[in-house]
């Protein structure tokens, strides 16, 4: 008989909500999820789809070498002096995935400061660490899902419903109270939070900072003029005026062409300004405190790790091919626990914990400090991301350095407010990626949802019912998205609040990010390359 | 028969599954919800009406043409007024499913959740696989009276409701409004 508890309650923490995802025993060793009993806390497809991804049969259970013909399995001690010898002489860059609990992010730092040869970098999406950067530089004040209820208007750049639903609440709660409540929305992709706006911002991709900067300006805070003085942006500036508390919610969309630096400092400013606080949608529940740590210790930034092409780069549950569709980002080795695209591409491959068989303390809603217990333990033989670090620098013959001391997760850096950036332009039809509630970031996880696959066997190409006509696009039926000689196939949905000239696809379908690749020092800087509609 | 013969024969659902369209973010929480939890034989699934993505959720309609429709009895309103599947007596003919106006069940023109019409199970013992929602009736039996079918449950903002139809103004229940038209949801035709 199994000695496995009846259920486990733990939280998701693949969005800063941290909803309540419960794992309940059905067998020996097998398992299926629930949701809270109660209504009112919610969970998004992406924590119903944890327990399945736990206990997927591609799970990755055991070390593999690439062979010509294929992967063989071997055994750790095999795989780690591969790695060792693969970086004799260069050095290693650990890229470590930015959310884990901050316990194992402040242990493997500590033994990468014992190891001369290695550095670390914790790996966000490139727009999220930007935004942060941003928001960390204006000094605004956090605001968590449940405080917005307590706002008095709302400002929401990108799609922040569909990076986390949960924050729609207190936005739907506090317009049910009094539907008088301004809700301003600059989503360049008309996502599903534009259906909720009292104003709609009119505004091209990329410009998304200097549409928040003329919002802003209307409503009297006191920022730079824009470049661009939108008379929709005046109108919904002007809206806002009378807020004594309001939420800016964000969310730094892929390959958007916009500064996200800018837009998250411009969103505190304006945030302090009318007395709120900014809600910034982050993929992962651990964004901000991977970036205090990551401070705390030094740690470089994914962009400097894939500049350094001299050293030996190491994956620990991160996909950085995945993050910035570019094969120039694969690592030697890869651990993981589903297979992704930087795993396909990788020499050594090594077995991981996903995030929710951690324990650990998380930095939710970008400011409450929760301890999440694991929904399930790894299985047998599969590292934790800290002990995947400790185990290279043992075999390196690296001393066991001191317990490391987990930084005050609270305590902001205070980076330099950034440098404005001229609004790009762009000819043709753009292709733009969109939040999607399903999927987290590049899909490496959710993609092997089978729920995913069942209800949305193609990615869904949202187009306008112009470039629909031009096409030849029908609604609803199939399509190929070609571009720089790959092909997606898609399933179209025309959206009449979609400008002409933009076709969006979900950012977390692994394709996707291939077809537009982004730089991780500048993600604003997508490399666009022309695309072709087919049906 | 007449209406009030009909009250006092046929029993009543107390509580339905009451969608706010004004609140759904098209996040498919509950079709996940329904998919993980009920042996991924999905009853609550999406679908686009426009541009607009839907849930589509069983109404457990007063006259159910479900039930007419079943050859075999399989599909019941229960003492609790709920329409339920029985297992053992279902033989996957997709009867149910070409009868409900609403398209809610799916069959293989409409696998709006996922599942085709005649699934053929290989964990079942009757071998056939009908998804109908029971409103969950496994957690409703076992949790005291705050306890939701999964899918309101899982909707992250307040979208869908578990209440007494009767109740939705009291309760502040926008059931149909705003962006969408009709005035009664569990009518049929």
């Amino acid at each position: 008989m199994s000695s496995d508890p009846p259920s486990a309650v733990s939280r998701c923490t693949l969005c800063p909500a941290g909803c309540e995802v419960e794992a309940v025993r059905t067998g020996p060793g097998t398992w299926r999820v629930d949701v809270p009993r109660e209504a009112g806390r919610g969970c998004c497809p992406r924590g119903s789809a944890l327990v399945e991804l736990m206990t997927h049969r591609r799970r990755i259970l055991y070390p593999a070498l690439r062979a010509a013909r294929g992967c063989h399995a071997t055994d750790l001690n095999v795989a780690m002096r591969t790695i060792l010898s693969a970086a004799s002489g260069k050095g290693v860059s650990i890229l470590l995935d930015g959310n884990v609990p901050a316990e194992q992010m402040a242990k493997a730092a500590a033994w990468c400061r014992a190891w001369d040869d290695a550095a670390i970098s914790f790996v966000l999406e490139p727009t999220d660490e930007q935004l942060l950067l941003g928001t960390e530089a204006s000094g605004a004040e956090y605001l968590a899902d449940e405080e917005l209820a307590t706002c008095d208007g709302f400002v929401i750049v990108g799609d922040a419903f569909a990076a986390n639903p949960r924050c729609a609440r207190g936005v739907l709660d506090r317009r049910q109270e009094n539907r008088r409540t301004p809700v301003v929305a600059i989503d360049p992709a008309a996502g599903t939070a534009i259906k909720f706006a009292t104003h709609h911002v009119d505004v091209a991709p990329g410009g998304e900072a200097d549409a928040l900067r003329a919002v802003a300006k209307a409503a009297g805070a006191e920022v730079e003029p824009p470049d661009v003085d939108d008379p929709s942006a005046q109108t919904a500036g002007r809206a806002i005026t009378d807020c004594t508390r309001l939420g800016v919610l964000l969310a730094a969309e892929y390959a958007r062409d916009a500064d996200w630096r800018q837009v998250g400092y411009l969103a505190g400013e304006l945030a302090e300004a009318k007395g709120g606080g900014v809600a910034p949608q982050t993929v992962g529940a651990n964004a901000l405190a991977a970036l205090r740590v990551g401070h705390a210790f030094g740690a470089r930034t994914l962009a400097e790790s894939l500049a350094d092409t001299s050293r030996v780069r190491v994956a620990v549950g991160c996909d950085p091919v995945g993050i910035t569709g570019r094969g120039e980002a694969r690592a030697f080795a890869a651990a993981a626990a589903l297979p992704n695209a930087t795993t396909e591409l990788a020499e050594v491959i090594l077995p991981a914990a996903m995030s929710s068989e951690l324990e650990g303390t998380y930095l939710l809603n970008q400011k409450t400090i929760t301890r999440v217990s694991p929904l399930l333990s790894p299985p047998a033989g599969v590292m934790r991301p800290a002990q995947v670090v400790a185990a290279l620098a043992s075999a390196a013959g690296v001393a066991r350095p001191a317990p490391a001391k987990l930084p005050d997760l609270t305590q902001r850096i205070a980076p330099e407010p950034p440098q404005r950036s001229p609004t790009p332009t762009a000819d043709g039809i753009m292709l733009l990626a969109c939040r999607q509630a399903a999927r987290a970031g590049s899909g490496a996880l959710t993609g092997h949802s089978s729920w995913l696959s069942a209800a949305e066997a193609l990615p869904e190409l949202t187009v306008s019912p112009e470039d629909a006509a031009a096409a030849g696009l029908k609604h609803l039926a199939p399509a190929t998205v070609t571009s720089d000689g790959r092909v997606v196939q898609v399933r179209v949905r025309v959206a009449p609040e979609l400008p002409a000239g933009r076709v969006v696809l979900p950012e977390g379908h692994p394709p996707v990010r291939s077809l537009i690749p982004c730089r991780a020092d500048a993600p604003h800087a997508t490399q666009r390359n022309p695309i072709s509609l087919e049906h | 028969m007449d209406a009030q013969t009909q009250t006092q024969t046929e029993p009543v659902i107390r509580k339905r599954i009451l969608i706010d369209m004004d609140r759904c973010v098209e996040c498919r929480s509950c079709a996940a919800a329904c998919y993980y939890t009920h042996g991924n034989m999905p009853v609550v699934g999406s679908a686009c009406s426009g541009a607009a993505l839907l849930p589509v959720l069983c109404r457990q309609c007063k006259s159910a043409a479900c039930v007419e429709a079943c050859p075999v009895e399989a599909m019941i309103r229960d003492d609790n007024g709920v329409v339920r599947r029985r297992l053992f007596k279902c033989i996957g003919c997709g009867s149910c499913a070409r009868a409900c106006p609403f398209g809610v069940l799916p069959t293989p023109d409409n696998p709006a959740a996922g599942a085709p019409a005649g699934y053929r199970s290989t964990d079942r013992i009757s071998g056939h696989g009908m998804p109908k929602c029971d409103l969950c009736e496994d957690r409703l039996v076992e949790g005291n009276g705050d306890a939701v079918p999964r899918c309101v449950a899982a909707c992250p903002t307040g979208a869908l409701a578990f209440a007494d139809e009767h109740e939705a103004d009291q309760l502040g229940l926008e059931v149909l409004g705003g962006r969408t038209t009709g005035d009664d949801p569990f009518k049929r035709r």
